[in-house]
This record gives structure tokens, sequence and C-alpha cells, in this order.
């Protein structure tokens, strides 16, 4: 078997994790203009609320990610309206809101780690048979996750070009300004882009654990770096650059593990982030003013 | 000489102060004079705690059977500034890198990576620094000379760190105080137009960066000359998270606020708390709670005191008016 | 010659040539391209064709804070004070070749700096003097009023020592009496021998002062010369399309 193509193969499943977080967190840079660093904690969160709902309620796996998914989509307006709006509702400066956010992810991971245990857990699933896809070895679950990766990246392209809310997304990320002086609804489009950044935090925490096969509390953040890759690498608050950055991310950090020891894999990506910050920090699909 | 446990109590907490204290000095240099957004601030004092250690450890520690690469064994201060140096060297690469761009999401995102890659590079690379076991048995500063019985060296170091971290004190004031100082705070506030002025903010992002960084080490030396071990562990998000927690509530931009901030979060809040019978709480639950505390205190001190206890001072220059037609009156102020 | 300019991408074709020691203004409707103008000479932003010449030098692509120690200083078109600063610091910082900037001298040699501090305040408290700030000199500039701001704008590049001073809408949002009061500084100024280059929409201020102005439309120069000529320029009028220009010129 070619190591290869085996690794382009692992390399789409983990593009395709970095996909669903990426969109979420772009999308909210886009319409908000910072950075929440408690993105990491929404992902390890959405994998924990499974677990609860599933392994320890005993609830179907796939409604208890349903489940898992809205609540985080929840939990993220909650979050923004008691912790960031007091920030954003002042003007105050940018770092104020990234030291904040900063300082949800601690409390938020400390509190997992309060309500659940330091130690590892996994999902009560039955093992998967791996399948052979022509070049590719994946097991169905891998599968799964790469179907629903690219599921959402359809319905995140119809909702921002066919639907009222979509177009508004994308009018505030281009220009607030105009945007609020053109009749948009900030409050409401700001809430509901909240909502989905939570809910593909929360889809994305899963499909993480369910790839990664165990997680702990720390999981979340130890990713969150990868996923900044992603963004600034497709340009930050660019939706199709999230996904584009999220695929050569994902195939480039699982194709190095060919040459080099599989724990560096982060690097490749750090190396990848820091290329782009010296040579194109605006990323593949720039937008102007943002970077 | 045995002197009872509260001496030794209040020597840790000391020591503990002191080093913190150098350390949020640092990162008020970054943060407080010239607003870089430093999250991974832990990872730089992690660094010259490591190089320090590995710098003054012998060839074969007896006892341990274990044996380092460099054995050089070096003298203090070598160590200590070799740690702050390679802090430093450290924070001038990522400096070059994050630096340029003026957003701060930019240079908090590269921080964060870089912890996470340097954590991870630590960790795994075992020849040099023995992997996620971390270094131990590293000797105590100073002790081959003078040859302490370790209780005495206890009450010693107090004043190793006193020593060094009134040093710190004096050349922060002195910055802070200088024409450089006042141009850091022009950069702080606004970088576009300080550049519009015909300053550097690149060069003097650059040197409030490798200084910070340097600071770190420097404190990392002394931290890991007081454990003798230092190991991956200890180097947590949380641990930045003291930090910046020790800078905001203290007061940033004010470096007696700093001491104050290290003495309420550090003194009374970790280490006192490290001293309280955890009988009925599992101790991993009471560093749990109290990272979350200290989280929260953050995020309210932000909301309702962002310039934290003592604000930063508020300059007056002492005003001699040349020969001048419309002249006001002259004299100190 | 101070001050000469080529084409670039929003601005398209726009050339000009500015005396020493004259107080010129850039005018023209909005959208003309004035402000991508004024960011593309300091250096703000990146030009594509074209060049800029100041004070014998070929200016082009320097980085902002470059021209700026050559001597051409801009301002910014709302007011960007140091808020976090007293009134007297934000005069302090913009000074030229301080020692004390050092890291070697402000660390260990500390009496440099002081010694030059002295005589910076003692510089600067005579340009508080004259632009009656002195009282506010250890306030923290973002307690001022809207004019004071702007009081301390004008005060502030002029301790830089500007060889120019290239102004964006020194005079926007302010009202009847500071326009005044700012003219005339402006004006005190030039005889002392600082070149000025307003971007003005006031025209009535640019009619009473600028002895050379330059109308800019769709990126490029329209004309130049002065105030009461271009009113009677047909390309001029029509480019303001019957606004202001129009009105003088009829009533």
């Amino acid at each position: 078997m070619n190591l290869v193509p085996l690794s382009i193969g692992f390399g789409l499943v983990t593009a395709s994790v970095l996909a669903l977080a990426s969109l979420g967190l772009t999308l909210q840079f886009g319409v908000t203009n910072y950075v929440n660093f408690a993105y990491g904690a929404f992902l390890t969160l959405g994998a924990y609320l499974v677990w609860q709902i599933n392994s320890g309620w005993g609830v179907n796996f796939l409604v208890a990610a349903l489940l898992a998914a809205l609540c985080m989509g929840v939990f993220a307006v909650v979050a923004e309206r008691v912790v960031m709006r007091p920030f954003t509702r002042r003007g105050s400066a940018l770092f104020f809101l990234l030291i904040v956010t900063f300082g949800l992810s601690l409390v938020l991971d400390n509190l997992i780690q309060a309500i659940w245990g330091p130690e590892y857990q996994t999902f009560s699933l039955p093992s998967p048979g791996p399948l052979h896809l022509g070049p590719f070895l994946l097991t169905s679950y891998q599968l799964i996750v790469i179907g629903v990766a690219v599921a959402v990246m359809v319905a995140i392209h119809v909702l921002l070009t066919q639907t009222t809310v979509g177009k508004a997304m994308r009018a505030m990320s281009d220009d607030s300004v105009l945007a609020s002086i053109s009749g948009i609804d900030i409050e409401r489009i700001t809430m509901l882009t909240w909502f989905l950044s939570g809910f593909l935090a929360g889809i994305a925490g899963i499909a993480l654990a369910v790839t990664t096969v165990s997680f702990v509390p720390a999981f979340g953040d130890g990713f969150l770096f990868i996923i900044f890759a992603a963004v600034i690498l497709g340009g930050i608050g660019q939706p199709y650059g999230a996904m584009l950055g999220a695929l050569v991310i994902g195939v480039a950090t699982e194709v190095s593990a060919v040459v080099i020891p599989a724990q560096y894999k982060g690097v490749v990506a750090f190396a990848i982030l820091v290329i782009v910050l010296l040579l194109r920090p605006q990323g593949l699909i720039a937008t102007r003013g943002k970077a | 000489m045995l002197l009872p446990p509260i001496i030794y109590e209040i020597a840790t907490l000391a020591v503990f102060f002191c080093i913190y204290n150098v350390m949020t000095w640092g990162l008020n240099i970054q943060f407080g004079a010239v607003g870089i957004l430093n999250f991974t601030y832990i990872t730089f004092m992690a660094i010259g705690a490591y190089v320090a250690a590995v710098l003054s450890l012998p060839p074969q520690t007896p006892g341990t059977g274990v044996t380092y690469v460099l054995g050089l064994n070096w003298p203090f201060p070598l160590p200590m500034i070799m740690g702050g140096l390679a802090a430093g060297a450290l924070g001038f690469v990522v400096g070059l890198v994050a630096l340029k761009r003026l957003r701060s999401d930019y240079l908090a995102i590269v921080t964060l990576a870089v912890g996470s890659i340097i954590y991870t590079i630590v960790g795994n690379y075992t020849q040099l620094f023995s992997g996620w076991d971390g270094v131990v048995g590293v000797p105590e500063p100073i002790n081959n000379w003078i040859n302490l019985d370790l209780n005495t060296y206890e009450i010693f170091y107090v004043a190793v760190v006193l020593a060094v971290m009134l040093v710190a004190w004096f050349f922060t004031r002195r910055l802070f105080a200088s024409p450089l100082g006042r141009t850091m705070r022009a950069v702080r506030e606004d970088a576009d137009v300080a550049e519009a002025f015909g300053k550097n903010t690149f060069r003097i992002r650059m040197l409030a960066m490798v200084l910070g960084c340097a600071y770190a080490g420097v404190a990392g030396a002394l931290l890991v000359g007081y454990t003798g071990a230092f190991s991956p562990d200890g180097w947590t998000v949380g641990e930045t998270f003291v930090i910046w927690a020790v800078l905001l509530v203290g007061g940033r931009g004010n470096i007696v606020g700093t001491m104050l901030g290290c003495f309420l979060i550090v003194v009374v809040f970790v280490e006192g708390t490290r001293f309280l019978p955890t009988g009925f709480l599992n101790p991993n639950l009471v560093a749990t709670l109290r990272n979350m505390v200290i989280g929260g205190l953050l995020i309210l001190t932000l909301r309702f005191r962002p310039e934290g206890i003592l604000p930063e001072r508020r300059r007056r220059y002492t005003e001699i008016r040349r020969a001048s037609p419309t002249a006001v009156g002259a004299g100190a102020n | 010659m101070y001050h000469s300019f080529g084409g670039l991408q929003a601005v398209d074709g726009c050339s000009f040539t500015i005396s020493r020691g004259s107080l010129a203004a850039v005018i023209g409707p909005n959208g003309a391209g004035k402000s991508t103008m004024v960011n593309v000479v300091s250096g703000a932003l990146a030009r594509q064709r074209g060049r800029v010449r100041f004070d014998g030098s070929d200016i082009s692509g320097w980085a902002p804070h470059q021209i700026a120690l050559r001597g051409l200083i801009r301002t910014f078109q709302i007011s960007r004070e140091f808020g976090g600063m007293t009134v007297l610091e934000n005069l302090l910082v913009t000074a030229p070749d301080q020692r004390g900037e050092q890291l070697w001298n402000a660390l260990f040699r500390p009496g440099l700096g002081r010694r030059q501090d002295r005589e910076l305040v003692s510089r600067a408290l005579d340009v508080l003097d004259t632009f009656d700030l002195f009282a506010l000199r250890n306030e923290y500039a973002r307690t001022l009023s809207g004019g004071q701001k702007r009081l301390l704008e004008l005060a502030r590049a002029v301790m830089a020592e500007p060889k120019l001073l290239l102004l964006d809408e020194p005079m926007a949002g302010v009202n009847p009496a500071l326009i005044d009061r700012l003219g005339r500084h402006i004006q005190r100024l030039n005889e002392q021998g600082i070149t000025f280059v307003l971007i003005e929409h006031n025209l009535e201020v640019v009619e009473r002062i600028c002895d050379h102005v330059v109308v800019m439309a769709v990126g490029k120069t329209l004309a130049t010369g002065r105030m009461a000529e271009l009113r009677r320029n047909p390309e001029v009028v029509t480019a303001y399309l019957g606004g202001e220009l129009l009105e003088r010129a009829t009533g």
C-alpha cells in the first residue's frame, strides 16, 4: 500500500474536521471583527456534552450529537451576550475582547475538568470496520465525518448565497458601517452568527473526538491553533477561504507524517501559518481592511 | 539549625513573590507599555528555566543515574543570564514573524501557536530536554561555593531572588520613565500616528518583546534554581493566566501595581491556598476551582476596573521655561 | 521644488508640484481621491506608478516613519491624539532625534534623556502657550474638547519640526470661531517657514489663506492656480456640479 494516498485519505478526514471548525470561527470573525479565543473550549464542550447525553444518559449517538450541537449554539449566543457584549457595547479596544475570550477559555476548560474530570474519555461506539475506497483506507466513521463536512459546506454556501440572513452576514462582514445604514438588523444577525458559530464548533468538536478516539479537557485548545492556521491561510473572515485553508492544512499535515514523526504534525501547520504571515498575511482570499 | 516551619513557608512565598514580580514586569513592558498581546508568556519562562537547568547540570547527577548531554555545570549567575538571553532570542524570532502586522489578534494567535509547538517539541525531543519527565536534580545556585545545608539555603535563596528583583525594579523604572518609555506608550495608544511622527513602531515593539521575554527567562531560571526540577506539566496556559491576572488586577503600566497584584494573587491566592488543608476537597479540584476564579476575576476586572487597582501614573515634568515672552511661572511640579 | 506626485490606482494620473514655503491646498469633490493621495504621499499606502519627490529626494516607497523623519509630517482626518497620555507628553513624543529613545541610553545613561527632556519641555510649553493649551498641559489628552483636540493635533505636528505639513481636512467639523484661529495659526507657522498642504472642503478658508490651489477630480489633477482663477475655470466648476463654487461665481 502506497503511504501517500493513504495519508491523503487521512488528510481529507482532518480537513473535514478542520473545515467544520474553521467555518464557525471565520464566519463569527467576519461579522464581529474579533477572534474568539474560547473557540477551542467550545469544541471541547461540544464533545463532552455528547458524551454526557450519549454515554451518560443513554440517548442515541446521532440524536445526542445534534442536541449537543444545538446546545453549543445557544451557549455561544449566551456567552456573547453575557461575557462579550458589555465590552463591544462600550466600544472597548480590541485587546480587551481578546483577553476576555482568553479568560473565558480558561474558565470553561476548568469547568469541564471540574465536572467531568481530567481523565481521557471515549465515546461508547461500536468499533468501525475499515473500508477500502480506491487508494484510501478509512473507517465508516471517518467517511461519515467527511460526508457531514461536505454537507455543511454546501449548506453554508446555500445560506450565504440564497438566503437573506446569509447575504446580511456577508454584507456585515464586508462593510459593517454600510450594512448598518442599509437597514440590516445588526443585533439579530450577530446573534444568529454566534449561534451558527457555536453549532459548528459543537459538530467539529464531536467530529474531532470521534476521529481521535479519545479526548481530554484540553483537546479543543490543542487543536485551536491549527484552526487558526487554516483560517488565516484562507483569509480571515472568508468562508470559502476557510474551506480551502482547511483542505490544504489537513492534507499537508497528514502527508507530512510520511516523512516526519507523527507527533510533529502540529509543527507543519505552524510552519504553514508562519509562512503565510510572512509572505501573504491577508491569506488566499483577502478582505480589504481586515488583515 | 532548624527554624520553625512558618519561616520556611514565608520564605517560599517570598521567593515566589519575587520571581512572579520579575515575570509580570516583563509582561508589563510588553502589554502595559507597548500593548503587545503575548498569550504564551509562560513558554519564555519555561525556555529560561530549561536553558538554565541544562547549563548548570553536571555530567552525572549523583543518585539519579541520569546523564545530560551538556553537563556544563556552570555557576550562578551564568545559567540565569543565558536563560534570559535564550528567552529573549526566542522572543526576537517570534516578534519577527508576528509584529509586522498591526493587528493584536495576529500576535496573540502566533504566540498561542508558538506555545503549543514548543511544548510539543520539548516534550517529544528527549535528547536535550529529557521529554515529558523534565529535568531533575538541578543544583542550587551558589551553593557549591558556600555549601549551606538545605534549610538555611532556602532562606539564603530569598536574598538571591530579592537581589535580582531589585535590579529588575531599578531598570524597569528607568525604562518607564525614559523617553523610550514615553514613545512606547505612544505606540500603544496609536501605532499609526506614532509611525506618522517618525517612530519606527516595529523596532519599538521588538524591543518590548525581547526585553519582556528576557525577564521571563530570568524568572524561569530563578524558579528552576529553587525547585530543582522542571517539567512540561508546570507550564500550562493556566500559568500564563496567573501572570496576566497579576498584571491586569494590579494595574497595567504601573510597576508598583504589579507588586500589589503579585501579592494579592500569587501570595494570597495561589500559594496561600496551597497551604490550606485539602482534606475534604481533592487537590485537583482545588486547582481547577482556583483557575476558574482567576479567570473570572480577570474578566470582572476588565469589566469594572480595567486600569487595575493602581492605574498608570500620570507623568509630570519639571517645567523650566527658557526666555519666552509669555513665560508663565517657572518651577518644578 | 518640494513635493511632486505621479499616478496610481484610486488616484490616476494625478500630478502636481508644491513649492517650498507655500501655503497650498488640494480641493475637489468627494471621491476625488484626495485622502488616497495623502496616504500614498505619506507612505501609508503603496503606490503603483509614479514618483513622490520631496526636498530633493525620491521618497516613493519609503516607510511612513522614514518619510516623517525627512520632514514631511501628516495629520489625520479625525483627531487622533494619544488619549492615555497628557497633553504635554503628546508634544514631547513627536520631537525628533531623542537620544533617550535608544535602549542603551534609556537603561544606562538616563541623564541624556533627562537633559534633552528639559529642552523639549521648554519648547513644548512655548508651543502650548501659543496655542492657548498651556493650562491643559497635564490633562489626559482624551479629556479635551473637540476643538482643543484639533489645536493639539497642530501643536503636536509643530513639535515634530516639519518642513512640510500635510493636513488632512483640518477644518472638518470645526466651529467657525475655531476655524478662524486655526487659519491664523497656520498662516503664522507658514510665515515662520513651514510649507503647508491642506486637504480641504472649506473653500472660504482656502481662498482666504492659500496662495496655491490644486483641484483634484476622479483621481486626476484638474487644474492648479489661485482660487480666484479657478472659480472661473469651467472644468472646475463642472466638477463641483453647481456646489459652493458656482454659488460664489454667480453670487
